[in-house]
């Protein structure tokens, strides 16, 4: 089952019926094509979130690679923009000068943006070119600071990106205030689904002690039960930025020096732990040059190292060991996981999402004859797009706002596409089954949950029944299609 | 001996009760009784995850307050010295809490075990009245039985966030602030302007950094605090600490790591401050609490002074300008409607004339046309009847127009009074009843006055005329006619002589008979005329009196009405001018009241400044007196 094709279609109609509306307006035109560039484009990701936050370390993180700058002065672009591309290259935007095209250099472990004479604070946008997988399906947008000194606002990331990674260290009253705003301006609040609030510097919390980041993952499930936050997010997972690039860049003599210190008896090595400078300056039973210890106290911070030489003692005796098992504790597997499984199985509902939007900003600021039918079949292609329906309510089902007794709950997010929205992953078959059985399992599971949207005692759990049925009703007519479709 | 500093205090509040403002004394009250008690009351307050409980934990050695990955830090805590470990949650009591005064009012103490304080200070004990409500923990510590009292906020991450919610936490009863913010960044935004609100109102303020032992660059990271500070102009000094590494010395017993942990440096700051507490730290927080105290004072004051330039005087002297407006307006109108009612007048009795005029000469000339073929002597009654008739309806009609004509007049004249008044037309009404009395009088007059026009005497040809006439005319004929036919032989007296003696004196009687008529006919026109002219005469002098009283009526009329006016308008001239005098005289009191108050205020202010024995800085007035 290809999720949103139907909502797209619909939504590549409205724009060419827009387009024929406002064909005498160039910026319209402009505007309108470019909402149809993107339907098929890479999906955009915003990673939006508060100063110093950790955008550019986790972007990096998600990269592989140190290509964004890590200690961005003042004056930062507002939009750097990553994109796959055949080669390495960045440009620079800017209101009132040429685009410039930066120099860009390749270090051990990623890559330095920047010419002589480059003025930050002159440039609005850069766009750095780089060949890589991650960014295949994806184009990431890191964005200046919320409430900082270059604050786009909410209205601005979200018409240059169709779904948001929200970074913030402790959930602050302001980060909420962002996140609504962010939704808000939208235009429809019955809920998220393009936003995921990712907590973080996982490894500072609790002071850095060696349980930081289960004690993380277990605020993010806490978070994720909050009702406002359940209202404004999609997920909430808990990142350790530093750790996943770490785990991600770790060079063989940077393991080196970790299995040289992880020799130490684990209380032989914890004076030196107990603080950055004691690092730095203690002494060891085994030789580490000062220079090698503080740059693996810059790669992986004092927890970092920590939790790499229990690693190591623990059995991770490779570096492809340790790096993968950093990666995997960091959070940034979880992340990835949450990013595919909400935002790039769904980046059809997500991208005709923005398009629709675009229609409807454009409805909006610049009326004419016609645009009031625009704004209501975008509003109408909006409230009948069962993916969005879908979206929300595993949204839901994940914040247990809405329940369903035993394994129903668990079932009713398989068949809405919450663990793959391929028909065998939400039927629950394994991938070779066929159609017979495909059609069997469909049969069965709108049986039942017909049954379940009768007898459901809440309306919520009524409406959930409903939306589930009708993911059923869908995944048989597709199987009927491809059934006709075959003789 | 009274401290110096308490006297000026006790100033402040005379001051402020002198002015009205009761609503700042329960402040100053708290202010007092805090600047008296002998402890030194430390707030930490900053963004939420800083580090802050940690450090109360660590400058008491004992996990007082709960640390925690979440938000663990719902009510202040405060920590102070006890015998024995011992906690209570404190709520004021609802009713003692508007007045926000009086500190030891009523409040509600719950006792708790140690085991419930995380949850005490979570909000999570007694239930739905969190407001005002905190948390005190009491330990038996040097540190704390020396007078320190530590009080641990919530984070806030917006400065307005932190302020008197609660009497525990409130900024105003600290006499240290120290404000929090770890080592993994230089200080924030909010940060930045939370300090610069604090250090207006706080003498005593220092940052502490946390955390220093889990970031390599702490040391970088404080150095470019240090210049974040000195750019924003706050003179507070940074102090680094870590807390896991004097809670971990705590438990080792290593003085070393203890010293790498900063942590003495801060203690030693608290305790500096603790000893300056009994003279110093007054002093320095009596001064801060005249400047506020003066610059809320003085800001209505400076309002008002402002207010009264514009808004008073302003509208006094407008109404004075406006009456003296009005005065001019009365003057021009009045001259306008004396020189219209002249002209009108004038005009009036022109036309009125010209009218009696016309329709006499009209009357005249059927007059005229009349004999010239009537005989005066037949139906001369009639014709008297007719005429007076025709007079009579002359009169009336010229009269009538003369009223209308009057009546437009005077409205023209009233419509130079439309703007004060709308009824400004005379009493009398014009036409009906005081001209229509006048002109029944007037018609008697007329009709009495006007003369019987006597019918020509001299023209009634009698027989004996006649006969004489006939016989004058027949002598001629007979003598001529005899005396030819003498010539021709015949008598004298014959037939034809005698028949041409009768044709003669037939003619004669004619021509005499006719002569006579046409004399009558001009008699009686001139009768007629003569008693015409005189009528109009009369009844022209009759309407030129009428107007001539009408322009009086009106004149006087019209005079009083403007009379009335100017008086009014001059008494509210007077009245304006009077309260625009007393205006300025209140204002130019007031003015002097406040400024002799924002005198006493700067002099007030000097004397507090004093206290801190530097330079006085010039007073926040803001007026240039």
């Amino acid at each position: 089952m290809t999720t949103g094709s139907g909502f797209a279609e619909a939504t590549r109609a409205l724009l060419h019926e827009a387009l024929d509306r406002y064909a005498d307006d160039g910026r319209a035109t402009a505007l309108l094509h470019g909402a149809l560039h993107r339907l098929t484009g890479p999906l955009r990701i915003a990673l939006a979130g508060g100063w110093r936050s950790g955008r550019s370390t986790l972007l990096n993180a998600i990269l592989g690679e140190e290509v964004a700058p890590l200690d961005q002065g003042e004056g930062s672009p507002r939009f750097t923009w990553y994109q796959d591309g055949p080669e390495v290259r960045a440009i620079a935007y800017s209101p009132v000068a040429a685009p410039q095209e930066l120099t860009v250099t390749r270090s051990a472990t990623g890559l330095r943006v920047g010419p002589a004479g480059w003025r930050p604070a002159e440039v609005e946008d850069i766009v750095v070119q780089w060949p890589t997988r991650a960014l295949r399906q994806a184009t990431l947008i890191d964005t200046a600071p919320v409430g900082g000194a270059g604050d786009t606002g909410a209205e601005e990331v979200l018409r240059i990106a169709d779904a948001v990674l929200y970074l913030t260290r402790d959930v602050r009253d302001s980060d909420l205030r962002a996140m609504e705003a962010t939704l808000g301006s939208s235009g429809d609040r019955t809920g998220a689904v393009n936003m995921i609030m990712v907590l973080s510097r996982a490894d500072e919390v609790g002071g850095g002690r060696i349980d930081a980041l289960v004690n993380a993952r277990q605020l993010a499930r806490r978070w994720r039960r909050d009702p406002l936050v359940d209202a404004l997010t999609i997920d909430v997972v808990a990142v350790s930025g530093l750790l996943g690039l770490a785990g991600r860049v770790l060079s063989e003599t940077e393991y080196g020096v970790l299995a040289t210190l992880a020799q130490v008896t684990r209380a032989g090595l914890e004076p030196a732990l107990l603080s950055a400078d004691r690092f730095t300056t203690a002494d060891l039973p085994v030789p580490v040059d000062p220079e090698l210890r503080r740059a693996l106290l810059d790669r992986l911070g004092l927890f970092g190292v920590r939790l790499a030489t229990t690693l190591i003692r623990t059995g991770c005796d490779s570096r492809t060991r340790l790096s993968a098992e950093l990666i995997q504790r960091s959070g940034l597997a979880e992340l990835r996981e949450a990013v595919a499984r909400c935002f790039l199985d769904r980046r059809e509902v997500l991208r005709a999402r923005s398009a629709l939007d675009t229609v409807r900003r454009l409805a909006e600021e610049e009326p004419r004859a016609g645009a009031a039918g625009l704004l209501a079949r975008a509003e109408q292609i909006l409230a009948g797009a069962h993916d969005l329906r879908e979206l929300r309510l595993l949204a839901a089902l994940q914040g247990a706002r809405v329940r369903f007794d035993g394994e129903l709950s668990a079932e009713a997010y398989r068949l809405l596409g919450g663990s793959g929205v391929d028909l065998a992953a939400r039927l629950g078959v394994p991938g070779e089954a066929g159609g017979a059985e495909l059609w069997e399992q469909a049969q069965d599971a709108l049986r039942r949950w017909r049954y379940q949207a009768g007898i459901a005692f809440r309306l919520a759990e009524r409406r959930a029944a409903g939306i589930v049925v009708r993911s059923c009703e869908q995944m048989l007519s597709e199987l009927d299609a491809a059934r006709r479709w075959a003789s | 001996m009274v401290p110096i500093w308490l006297d000026a205090l006790d100033e402040i509040a005379r001051t402020v009760s002198a002015h009205g403002r009761t609503d700042l004394l329960p402040w100053l009250r708290r202010k007092r009784a805090q600047l008296l008690d002998p402890r030194l009351r430390v707030l930490i307050i900053g963004e939420p995850k800083q580090g802050k409980s940690q450090l109360v934990n660590a400058l008491v050695n004992a996990s007082a307050c709960p640390v925690g990955d979440g938000r663990t830090t719902v009510l202040p805590t405060v920590v102070r010295h006890a015998d024995a470990p011992a906690a209570a949650l404190v709520r004021a009591l609802p009713p003692a809490d508007p007045p926000a005064g009086q500190l030891p009012a009523a409040v509600d103490r719950t006792p708790m075990t140690i085991a419930q304080i995380p949850a005490g200070v979570a909000g999570r004990i007694g239930g739905r009245t969190r407001d005002g409500a905190h948390v005190e923990i009491g330990l038996p510590r040097a540190l704390l039985a020396a007078g320190l009292v530590l009080v641990d906020t919530p984070g806030a991450d917006r400065p307005d966030a932190i302020g008197d919610t609660c009497s525990a936490s409130a900024l105003s009863l600290a006499d240290t602030v120290l404000l929090v913010s770890d080592s993994a960044r230089e200080l924030s935004p909010v940060e930045l302007e939370l300090l610069a609100r604090v250090t207006r109102s706080h003498p005593n303020v220092a940052v502490v950094q946390t955390k220093t032992d889990a970031v390599p660059h702490w040391r970088a990271v404080a150095d470019r605090k240090r210049r974040q500070l000195a750019g924003a102009g706050v003179s507070a000094p940074l102090l680094p600490v870590s807390a896991v590494l004097r809670l971990h010395a705590a438990s080792t017993g290593d003085k070393g790591l203890n010293a790498e942990s900063g942590f003495p440096d801060l203690i030693g700051h608290l305790r500096r401050d603790l000893a300056r507490k009994a003279d110093e730290l007054p002093r320095r927080s009596v001064t801060m609490v005249t400047r506020t105290v003066i610059e809320q004072l003085a800001a209505p004051l400076r309002d008002e002074l402002a207010e009264q330039d514009e808004s008073d005087t302003a509208a006094a002297i407008a109404k004075l300008h406006a009456a003296q407006r009005e005065v001019d307006e009365l003057r021009r109108r009045t001259t306008r409607w004396q020189n219209m009612l002249a002209d009108q007048m004038a005009d009036l009795l022109a036309d009125i004339e010209y009218d009696l005029r016309d329709r006499t000469r009209q009357i005249l000339r059927l007059v005229d046309e009349t004999f010239e073929r009537a005989d005066p002597l037949v139906g001369w009654e009639t014709f008297e009847e007719w005429l007076e008739e025709s007079l009579l309806e002359a009169a009336e009609a010229n009269r009538e127009w003369l009223a209308q004509r009057c009546e437009w007049s005077a409205v023209r004249v009233a419509d130079s009074f439309a703007r004060y008044a709308d009824d400004v037309l005379p009493e009398w009404a014009l036409g009906d009843r005081s001209l229509g009395g006048r002109s029944s009088v007037n018609g008697e007059a007329v009709a009495g006055g006007l003369p019987v026009v006597n019918q020509p005497t001299v023209d009634r040809f009698t027989v004996t005329q006649k006969v004489v006439a006939g016989m004058r005319g027949s002598y001629g004929g007979l003598l001529m006619f005899g005396l030819m036919m003498t010539l021709a032989g015949m008598p004298m007296i014959n037939a034809v002589s005698v028949g041409a003696g009768v044709v003669f004196g037939g003619k004669s009687i004619r021509d005499e008979s006719k002569s006579l008529l046409r004399r009558r006919q001009a008699a009686a026109r001139s009768a007629v005329q003569q008693s015409v002219d005189d009528f109009f005469i009369r009844v022209s002098k009759d309407r030129r009196e009428t107007v001539r009283q009408v322009q009086r009526l009106l004149r006087d009329h019209f005079t009083g009405l403007t009379e009335e006016l100017q008086d009014a308008i001059v008494q509210s001239f007077r009245q304006a001018k009077q309260a625009a005098d007393v205006a300025t005289a209140v204002r130019d009191q007031r003015r002097g009241e406040i400024q002799r108050r924002m005198r006493e205020l700067a002099a007030l202010y000097d004397r507090t400044q004093r206290l801190t024995g530097r330079q006085p800085a010039p007073a926040p007035l803001g007026t240039g007196l």
